[in-house]
């Protein structure tokens, strides 16, 4: 049946993913990690896999658990793993940073943490894949949005396996190697797989389909979205080349990664262009909240796909190179995410809370839940930050990107505020509220019981008819 | 009535089943969802299983049944042509929905925002008669908006137009109400 229904711990997710976001600016605040250490130094490592696992990775998850059923009208598969998924994955990425923090010599520890975190992390994934591509391969025909999330989640496999790959190394572990040297030239890969195809390819993926609905535009044409699919599938299969040349005694060198990003960017070209047709032709004339704030993220995704391959074919510093990655995985992915998730977890408690009063009388709408224009604010906040940021990581000042992190933190704790009260109905009179019983609770979404409705079991193996 | 001609046929027998005291159910519609299209299900029971019978309708199937030797019951749920794939109706509607009268609202939700169509139509029902239709017009698959119904008893049947651009729904209200 199309049916889709909360997914139960969606919310769950969010909390993690937000809380390790408030913990990597914090930790960038405090001046660990670049510009203060170098780009491929252990404190870095902690940063970057805090944002891109603990940040962008849960609350994508997250999101999937809730959209995939949604947008190919079948139910989860095997929604019981969900939650175990989670705390694997949460022990994974703990693990793996104590033991960037081990290689840092912040902590005396073995280094088989490094391993040991990643396999965790392969596990909480590798059970996250299995719901989600059980799930789209239950629909058929396979459609184009099943395409872009199935290519995504191959890329996390490709950068998860890299990354288990590369800590064995790390941990000195890496004598099955042999000869082969994966460091640090896989590096770029890892990263190319992990933000443009896991997080990147499917971030576009879903908001093909989410604001089609959310700004009510004409679908696009699949003609326009496909080449998107197959230009970044092949700069991605690139990236994969790119890895697993080593292995044929091949050393990749800047110009693939140029060769990669290229066809890549060519993609965001094409995606980008749809999204500008999506904005200019929605009938919705107002823009909500999640729509205003995606904005400045498609403007940092321009500026970042527009200047890396330069920067990268003109071997430019450190500097630039971490401020363009940092507006991509910040100012887009993470800038998206933010906005998007005021519109998901005000629509998900919205629906937990009024689906079943409709008709009774009337109930308000989802945008009620959102407080306006205070939450506008956290996001200029935000933003403002990141811009910031990035322009103290192009001219590398090690201070000035501290304190501009510092508005971004405060941005988001506002966010994480904002998300809670929605959470509690606190924008909702205290009389339009359902009794404290029914009101939703912060990281679960209420389980319900649905039984068909033609069915009634029991009376069919033992009819009084 | 006729048999199905020539369509293949899968044998499910409950009998072993009800005797050690296992409910059935579960195995009926796990066989009938390993049905390729066009196949047909052979089902024996120890007694004219009646209520299935509008349950398979329900999946596009028709039943036709006769007595065996020793008291129990033979039944042969054949895919009834035309009901599911050629009428192109969404997975988990209801095929008699072709018997359903006319509709006494009609409402055309394509312009609204999500979840708005739901809760103009949920507020309609409110407002009707059991056994009175609703038909609406929506921009999408209204996948939130089913469960509801299924809680309410009301049942539906859609699918998109020819164009793939307008979602045609028919609600048929089951007497059911908002429950909370």
């Amino acid at each position: 049946m199309p049916m889709a229904s909360l997914s139960r711990w969606t919310m769950s997710y969010f909390a993690a993913a937000l809380a390790f976001l408030l913990a990597a600016e914090a930790l960038a605040i405090a001046g660990i990690g670049y510009p203060a250490a170098g780009l491929a130094e252990p404190a870095t490592l902690v940063l970057v896999h805090l944002v891109a696992i603990g940040w962008l990775s849960l609350a994508m998850a997250g999101a999937l658990l809730q959209f995939v059923p949604v947008l190919v009208s079948r139910p989860l598969a095997l929604p019981g793993l969900a939650l175990p998924a989670l705390f694997v994955l949460i022990a994974g990425l703990i693990l793996l940073c104590a033991g960037f923090a081990t290689l840092a010599g912040w902590i005396e520890a073995p280094l088989d943490l490094l391993p040991l975190g990643a396999g965790f992390l392969l596990a909480g994934f590798s059970l996250l894949g299995l719901m989600l591509v059980t799930t789209l391969l239950s629909a058929r025909p396979i459609t184009l949005f099943a395409r872009f999330v199935l290519t995504g989640l191959a890329c996390l496999a490709v950068t998860a396996l890299s990354g288990a790959t590369f800590t064995t190394l790390l941990s000195g572990r890496g004598g099955w190697l042999g000869t082969i040297t994966l460091l640090p030239d896989g590096l770029p890969f890892h990263a190319l797989l992990g933000l443009g195809g896991w997080l990147g390819l499917i971030a576009i993926g879903v908001s093909y389909r989410l604001f089609v609905m959310f700004m009510m535009a004409p679908e696009p044409p699949a003609r326009r979205v496909r080449p998107v699919l197959l230009l970044a599938s092949l700069g991605l299969a690139l990236a994969f080349a790119g890895l697993a040349a080593p292995f044929a005694g091949i050393e990749p060198g800047a110009v693939w990664i140029a060769a990669a990003l290229a066809v890549l960017i060519l993609a965001g070209v094409f995606y980008g262009r749809d999204i500008h047709a999506l904005y200019c032709t929605r009938r919705r004339k107002t823009l909500e909240i999640n729509m205003l704030a995606s904005i400045p993220a498609f403007v940092a995704l321009g500026l970042g796909v527009a200047l890396l391959p330069v920067a990268v074919l003109a071997h430019a510093g450190d500097g630039l190179i971490a401020a363009l990655v940092f507006l991509i995985a910040l100012g887009w992915l993470g800038g998206l995410t933010l906005a998007q998730l005021v519109k998901i977890v005000s629509f998900v408690t919205w629906l937990e809370t009024y689906a079943p009063r409709l008709g009774r009388g009337p109930v308000p709408r989802v945008g009620d839940l959102v407080a306006m224009p205070r939450t506008g604010w956290w996001f200029l906040l935000y933003y403002g930050g990141i811009a910031l940021a990035a322009a103290a990581l192009a001219i590398e000042t090690i201070d000035g990107f501290r304190a501009t992190m510092a508005l971004c933190l405060i941005g988001t704790a506002g966010l994480v505020a904002e998300l809670i009260r929605i959470r509690r109905l606190s924008q909702i009179k205290a009389v339009d509220r359902p009794p404290a019983h029914e009101r939703p609770r912060l990281l679960a979404a209420r389980a319900e019981e649905r039984r068909p409705v033609h069915v009634e079991a029991g009376s069919i193996a033992h009819p009084r008819a | 009535m006729s048999k199905p001609e020539a369509s293949p046929i899968r044998e499910l027998d409950v009998r072993p089943m009800l005797r050690s005291g296992e409910e059935p159910f579960q195995a009926i519609m796990d066989a009938v969802d390993a049905l390729a299209p066009g196949e047909s299900l052979r089902l024996v029971a120890p007694f004219r299983p009646v209520p299935l019978f509008s349950v398979m309708a329900n999946r596009g199937f028709s039943a036709s049944d006769r007595p065996l030797d020793d008291g129990d019951w033979e039944v042969v749920f054949s895919p009834v042509a035309g009901m599911q794939a050629d009428a192109g109706l969404a997975t988990g509607s209801s095929p008699a929905a072709v018997f359903w009268g006319d509709p006494v609202e009609e409402l055309d939700l394509v312009d609204l925002e999500p979840p708005e169509p739901m809760v103009r139509i949920l507020e309609t029902l409110e407002s009707m008669q059991p056994g009175d239709v609703l038909f609406a017009l929506l921009a999408r698959e209204p996948v939130f908006l089913f469960p509801e119904l299924a809680k309410r008893q009301h049942e539906w049947a859609g699918n998109f137009d020819a164009s793939g651009s307008a979602y045609r729904l028919l609600v048929r209200h089951g007497g059911g109400r908002a429950h909370v």
